[in-house]
């Protein structure tokens, strides 16, 4: 009996509360849907099928690791918002003579009966979603659907545990915060946060310096590779900065409008920096959070979407030919082998070469001190040497349609991102004089030549390249010998293309002689199930990140609400005229919702140039395309945004008036 | 020429369902002189709020009319109506109604920042005020940090320094304990002697007694009325408390 009266006082105060619940356990809800289906992919039989599924499964398992930790943070904050609201009502239970430990058995209910209805919607609604889940995925893969339907033990193991687990953490943490106040506080509840916000100057300055500094190596950072690691150094002091700024700076800023009595005592500022003062402090983080979660939505979304959109680019930057054949250390009569089993293969199976480009070349990485080179005794740092990227003249000629001729002593030189002063090359003692400068060289070598700082040099014939790499490799024993390049395109479809390589592959390996060989028709499955599944990730954290941004916004205006009624009542007692107080409601609070997007644009707009470098390391070269894709992007996702601010701005009204 | 004529007033409430109403005033009259003191009594629910509001301008009657000055307040136009409130009504309330996101000095203020006055203007109208109510030392301080009493004299001299013609006071003393009580009333006392017109709206007997008169409301009409004459604060004490004891027995009727 006693038992069904918590029960029934549990299910009461969730009616109650039901505008901040309903949302609350929609949010739960949707996180385990998407929980679940994460899990769902990386656990799947189905996935077998795709020819890659490793690296597809990998992409999965990171997402659900990812899903996982922003459900804990996320359903924390959500929680700790809602017992914040609610404190006044327990502290009207307690003062009502109930004890402590009553509150926490109406508590403990309360998360069984939301654990249970968000659990089982939660995993009932995945296992339905997740047949139409792996139907996109085969989609954006480009790959038949199979047959069947399937709910893996694990993936529903794994949600139920976590979300378990998160409810239980939430129970406890409401147990403490409940136990820990008087009834004093509690009644006062959410008042308590009135007090005037303090003038953070230390807080304001290291937020300052630490996102000038984010943008400044976002700005500078050149080398994709250095991209690489600082990308990250740089999210965090921005990250840092966005939190610091948000909380401490805006006050700080108010703060000084307020001193400047001029200004401060105007009708219109009055009332707005001092209300902004106060709605910064209570919504600097939750702002702070939807700003970085913007932020993180839009390159996501914008990265993976261009990834996808520009895969035949990319696929192109990678295998500049249809059909590529690449060996590395080979005699001069290997070369003519290779040459003769290829025409070999192609003219039995009837296929006609088109485009053929091949070259030898030798690459080598050195340490360079202006213009000497020297080979690097460590290994240890890529990023004070050079890559040198030997042709000879004849070679270069021909791939590129010119007629240079050259001395011994004389040399092309292209730099890409080295630079070597004055007009002779070094290799260790060997001088050759820069005969000229090219602008530009569109061999191999492309992929490398991202990452790292690269001279491409032209010399008089392979003789040469074998002289200036002796001189370079004095004491080295094993000369390693030059590598071989042969590429062509081929009309024929993709079946032909695949046959094709599978046979360049054996007839090659037949002969003994050591090769790669890599057909784009054949990649493209394992790009597309890398990229696709990248995109796939980004389109689902998208609207993960979306749904989180949405329900803070709509508990921001709740909150809002509640407290502004009263202000707005008084307001117009004092005189203002019930559109002025509208209106510079109105204003404030536009203010303080679109201030989050405004600088989520300006953080992408710093971040772009470093991403573009990322880009290019995943071969994705097409700055333009990135561009367009961001742009896209932000203007989605800003529609997106205003729409959701206007649908709970209803609500918020609501509440006032 | 009286300064406030409030003229066979009605309200009716209609709720928001449509079909109930309820009267809430039914006809009120009476007329309020330059430099007086007056009380309104009467029990719950008998309309007092519904008359300030109205007297106030926040809220429409459904019949009647009230002249400040000689002049239907009702046909200002609802562009107007703020500045006509700021400019020549002050209120004093029983929860204070103070913003908790400004200083007590911005606080009383506000009318003044409204009305566009500049930030010299204002301080010179501020000093003697909060002298003569004691709050010089906590102007800088914020609502939460100061107590009752100093939060309902702050209320005071918001209401006072538009220097309006007419401060409109309800339940002044409701939220505070007998000794702010006795000082707020003390004061009123004194700024009404200094010539401010007070109109208050009040349950307590006590506050009620230092009023130069006492209207009383019942059923939605002035039931009667009390001067206090050269009467000392104790005896208007009795006489008030004799008047309710009569009224809720049904007796006196002269109004
Ligand atoms: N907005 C409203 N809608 C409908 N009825 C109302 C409204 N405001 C007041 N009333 C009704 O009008 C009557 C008078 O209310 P009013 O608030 O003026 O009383 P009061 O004399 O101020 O009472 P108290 O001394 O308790 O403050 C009451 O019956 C009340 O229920
Ligand atoms: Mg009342």
């Amino acid at each position: 009996m006693r038992k069904f009266f918590y029960v029934k006082l549990a299910v009461n105060n969730i009616k109650k509360n039901s505008q901040a619940y309903i949302p609350y356990i929609l949010t739960c809800i949707g996180t385990i849907i998407m929980f679940y289906n994460m899990c769902f992919l990386a656990t799947a039989e189905g996935l077998g099928v795709v020819s890659d599924h490793g690296s597809l499964r990998f992409v999965m398992v990171l997402g659900a690791i990812v899903i996982g930790i922003f459900s804990v943070i996320f359903l924390f904050y959500t929680n700790s918002f809602l017992i914040k609201k609610r404190k006044k009502e327990f502290g009207l239970f307690n003062i009502l003579g109930m004890e402590k430990k009553h509150i926490a058995r109406i508590m403990l209910w309360e998360t069984v009966i939301v654990t249970m209805v968000s659990l089982v919607t939660g995993i009932f609604g995945g296992i339905l979603l997740s047949k139409l889940m792996i139907l996109l995925l085969f989609k954006i893969i480009a790959i038949d659907v199979p047959f069947g339907f399937e709910v893996p033990r694990e993936a529903v193991l794994i949600t139920v545990a976590l979300f378990a687990g998160i409810f239980i953490l939430n129970l406890i943490y409401n147990r403490l915060s409940v136990r820990l106040s008087k009834p004093i506080e509690l009644l006062k509840g959410s008042n308590v946060g009135e007090k005037e916000p303090k003038t953070k100057v230390l807080q304001t300055i290291i937020g300052l310096l630490c996102l000038g500094a984010g943008y400044y190596i976002a700005l500078t950072t050149e080398s994709p590779l250095e991209a690489l690691t600082l990308f990250f150094v740089a999210v965090v002091l921005v990250m840092i900065g966005t939190y610091s700024l948000f909380t401490a700076g805006s006050v700080a800023l108010l703060k000084i409008l307020r001193k400047n009595k001029r200004y401060y005592y105007k009708p219109k500022n009055f009332i707005s920096v001092s209300s902004m003062i106060y709605r910064m402090k209570q919504n600097a983080t939750g702002l702070a959070n939807i700003c970085i979660l913007s932020t993180a939505v839009i390159i996501m979304l914008s990265s993976t979407v261009s990834l996808y959109i520009g895969m035949e680019d990319v696929l192109r930057t990678r295998y500049p030919r249809n059909i590529i054949v690449s060996s590395v250390s080979v005699t001069e009569e290997k070369v003519e082998q290779f040459d003769k089993y290829i025409n070999d293969t192609t003219d039995s199976m009837g296929i006609e070469q088109i485009d053929v480009m091949n070259y030898r070349s030798l690459t080598l990485m050195a340490s360079q001190t202006q213009n000497t080179f020297k080979i690097s005794t460590d290994a240890s740092g890529i990023s004070g040497s050079t890559l040198l990227f030997f042709i000879s003249v004849d070679d270069y000629n021909r791939l590129s349609n010119t007629n240079y001729t050259l001395e011994e002593d004389e040399a092309l030189l292209y730099e890409f991102r080295a630079i070597v002063p004055g007009d002779v090359l070094d290799f260790n003692g060997l001088e050759l004089r820069i005969k000229k400068r090219i602008p530009s060289f569109d061999l191999d070598g492309y992929m490398s030549a991202m990452l790292v700082n690269s001279c491409y040099v032209v010399v008089k014939d392979i003789p040469t390249i074998s002289t200036i790499q002796k001189a370079l490799e004095q004491e080295k024993q094993m000369q390693q010998l030059l590598s071989y390049f042969y590429g062509f395109d081929v009309q024929e479809d993709r079946d032909v293309q695949m046959s094709l390589t599978t046979q360049l592959r054996s007839n090659l390996n037949k002969e003994e002689l050591q090769c790669s060989v890599d057909g784009m028709e054949i990649s493209r499955a394992s790009f597309y199930s890398l990229y696709g599944g990248l995109f796939y990730l980004g389109i689902f954290l998208g609207l993960l990140f979306i749904m989180a941004t949405v329900l803070i916004i709509y508990y921001k205006q709740i909150a809002e609400g509640y407290d502004d009624k009263e202000r707005f009542e008084i307001m117009q007692k004092v005189g203002m005229s019930r559109d002025e107080v509208k209106k510079s409601i109105k204003n404030q609070v536009i203010k303080v919702f679109f201030l989050p997007l405004v600088t989520a644009v300006i953080h992408i707009a710093f971040a772009f140039k470093v991403i573009t470098k990322l880009l290019t390391v995943l071969n994705l070269t097409n700055v333009p395309l990135f561009a367009v894709c961001t742009l896209a992007t932000i203007l989605v996702f800003a529609a997106f945004y205003t729409l959701v601010y206007s649908l709970t701005a209803k609500v918020y009204y609501r509440i006032v008036s | 020429m009286y300064l406030l004529e409030v003229k066979n007033v009605k309200k009716v409430y209609t709720t928001r369902m449509g079909g109930n109403t309820v009267q809430a005033l039914s006809n009120v009259s009476f007329s309020v002189e330059k430099g007086e003191m007056l009380a309104i009594m009467g029990e719950s629910g008998s309309g007092k709020t519904t008359l300030l509001n109205i007297l106030a301008s926040l809220d429409k009657p459904t019949g009647g009319d009230v002249l400040l000055n000689g002049k239907s307040i009702l046909s200002i136009s609802e562009k107007e109506i703020s500045a006509f409130r700021r400019d020549n009504l002050g209120f004093v309330f029983q929860d204070f109604n103070l913003l908790d996101t400004f200083s007590i000095q911005d606080n009383i203020f506000l009318p003044l920042v409204l009305a566009g006055k500049t930030y010299d203007q204002m301080n010179q109208r501020l000093n003697p005020i909060a002298k003569r109510l004691q709050i010089t030392d906590i102007l800088s301080k914020y609502p939460y940090e100061i107590s009752g009493g100093q939060k309902q004299r702050t209320a005071v001299a918001r209401a006072l320094i538009t220097q309006p013609q007419l401060i409109l006071a309800d339940e002044p003393t409701g939220s505070l304990d007998s000794r702010s009580s006795d000082e707020l009333l003390k004061l009123f006392t004194e700024i009404n002697q200094d010539g401010q017109t007070i109109l208050m709206v009040t349950h307590s007997v006590k506050a009620a007694s230092h009023a130069k008169r006492v209207l009383f409301i019942k059923d939605g009409e002035v039931y009667h009325q009390i001067y206090k004459g050269n009467a000392t604060n104790e005896q208007m004490y009795q006489k008030i408390a004799d008047t309710l004891t009569l009224i809720a027995t049904g007796g006196v009727r002269d109004a």
